[in-house]
């Protein structure tokens, strides 16, 4: 599937668009060309084009020199990690794993980084608009019985 | 590489783990360091994170854009000035919004008070983490000065939510420039005492030289910015690489230290401050008159709206890059954003500088980065 060409990308020198076969060698060659891992951005796009949108940006100390790298990447897509070109990403995979349920082939620690161990939902999914029913919160089910035991204990009735 | 990995199932027996926090007074915050250590040596650190996680790219993508300005100072609170600015002048940038020059000149001078007062803060506590408990007192007694300076123009003393998508929400006063000497004049000397106090005690000197090496190569890869980087001998800081604001129209310099240790990030924060001062002489000169707010219905503004696009904007905040990417899709919120935060980058490199050295320096390290957990949590 072909990504839009018509979405503008404001505020890089430069922007394109990479396979996500064809990453890794697009990140070595910034790392070779002495750029630094700015910034990694996972973006819903699965309605309606059923991926997701990942914008990595790529910059130099010396000079400004901003690059946009983007991969459409559908939901099944196996999008390799850049943990071994760049330290860093390996933080920023974690945390669209963990928010989109996005995996990265060969990440060493794909694991959750902000939300609590465990967390099953996916919180930045566009799908995804309610709290999750908590065990320990009644206010957000109706259909909880009413009246707690403490509360009875308490006054005394 | 060294990313971190995971505990194996068989620890190896000279070797054992030692959680330093979430709870530490040596961690800024809310931060879990989980070490292997080999007696007193680090072998290995995880940073555990996301204890004060409130999901500040989540709510952006639910409320207006100008619902969100309350959140932007709550994600850096020690420069929530600077985030505030950052915000308002992306959203500007995107929707195509002009700004007064007065309003531009005054957020210099504000988000400047800001970084001297960030800074001023973190000497206290990198200095509290090593034992040092004067220089906190002395610190904070000069950010008071400016934390009531900014309160009298902003209404806040911290969350700072001053920006408005065309200018300030609220003018300065005819009164502010000369309060705001003052200020300058009371720091300029203090610049000099902190050198006799902090510099050239030989306690924190041999604490902090040669520890903690950050090269250029490790600021690559892990994508560090800020005095951080700058101690490390780059050059790099966005008000010059991609001046914004009015900041292209001021002089000032970037210092750097080659050294890339402890001592030489310290050097350079301090170094960093001498530079505000001098911008905001030099803005307080150049304030123009008229207008604070651009001309127009603020309700516009409520339901603004715009163009289809992505868009990066970049600030230097005072603990480095804060990068802001926003995807519109023509509606009143954003589709997506996403907050590239300094610290989060910063720390993130300490698990390749911290193996090998002694606990007692890791404290010091972790210091000298000056990290600020609920920008690493968002």
């Amino acid at each position: 599937m072909a990504p839009p060409t018509a979405h503008p990308m404001l505020g890089a020198q430069e922007s394109c668009w990479v396979a996500p076969g064809r990453l890794v060698a697009a990140a070595g060659a910034a790392k070779a060309d002495e750029f630094f891992f700015e910034s990694m951005t996972c973006v819903d796009r699965l309605d309606p084009h059923g991926v997701f949108e990942l914008i990595y940006t790529f910059n130099r100390f010396d000079e400004p020199a901003r690059v946009a790298v983007r991969v459409w990447a559908p939901q099944d897509a196996a999008v390799p990690t850049l943990s071994g070109v760049y330290g860093i990403a390996a933080w920023n995979e974690r945390e669209a794993w963990e928010f989109y349920g996005l995996a990265f082939e060969g990440h060493p620690y794909l694991t959750w980084l902000l939300l609590p161990e465990g967390t099953e939902f996916r919180p930045l999914l566009k799908s995804f608009t309610a709290p999750p029913p908590s065990i320990y919160d009644d206010s957000l089910n109706p259909s909880a019985p009413a009246g707690d035991e403490h509360e009875h204990a308490d006054t005394g009735h | 590489m060294s990313t971190s990995t995971p505990t194996p199932a068989t620890e190896p027996l000279d070797t054992y783990t030692l959680n330093m926090g979430p709870q530490h007074p040596s961690t800024h915050g809310v931060l879990r360091l989980k070490l292997t250590m080999r007696g007193e040596r680090v072998v290995a650190v995880e940073p555990v994170i996301g204890y004060a996680h409130r999901a500040h790219e989540k709510m952006a993508e639910n409320r207006t854009y100008a619902q969100f300005l309350p959140n932007t100072s709550r994600q850096d609170y020690l420069s929530g000035l600077i985030y505030n600015v950052a915000w308002v002048e992306a959203v500007e940038k995107l929707a195509g919004i002009a700004v007064p020059e007065r309003a531009l000149v005054a957020r210099v001078i504000l988000s400047e008070f800001n970084r001297i007062s960030s800074h001023l803060l973190w000497i206290g506590a990198m200095l509290l983490d090593l034992g040092a408990a004067t220089p906190f007192l002395y610190t904070f007694d000069d950010r008071e000065a400016i934390t009531l300076l900014l309160e009298s123009v902003t209404g806040s003393r911290l969350t700072y939510c001053t920006a408005r998508f065309g200018g300030l929400s609220r003018d300065l006063d005819p009164d502010f420039p000369r309060r705001a000497r003052e200020v300058l004049a009371r720091l300029k000397p203090r610049w000099d005492e902190f050198e006799g106090l902090i510099e050239d005690n030989v306690i924190f000197r041999e604490r902090a030289r040669g520890v903690g090496v950050l090269t250029v190569a490790q600021c690559r890869a892990w994508g560090v910015t800020g005095p951080t980087l700058r101690g490390s001998g780059v050059a790099y800081d966005i008000r010059k690489a991609e001046p914004y604001g009015a900041y292209a129209r001021f002089a000032f310099d970037i210092p750097t230290r080659p050294e890339g240790d402890v001592l030489a990030r310290y050097l350079v924060r301090v170094a960093e401050m001498r530079q505000s001062v001098r911008i905001i002489e030099q803005a307080l000169d150049a304030l123009p008159g008229g207008a604070i707010l651009t001309e127009g219905s603020i309700g516009v503004r409520k339901r603004l709206k715009p163009p289809v696009g992505t868009l990066y904007y970049t600030v230097e905040s005072a603990r480095g890059a804060y990068g802001i990417l926003i995807v519109s899709e023509g509606g009143t919120e954003p589709y997506r954003a996403k907050f590239r935060t300094p610290s989060y980058a910063n720390l993130a490199a300490l698990q390749d500088v911290m193996p090998g050295t002694m606990i007692a320096d890791l404290v010091a390290i972790l210091g000298s980065v000056d990290v600020v957990i609920p920008e690493i949590d968002r």
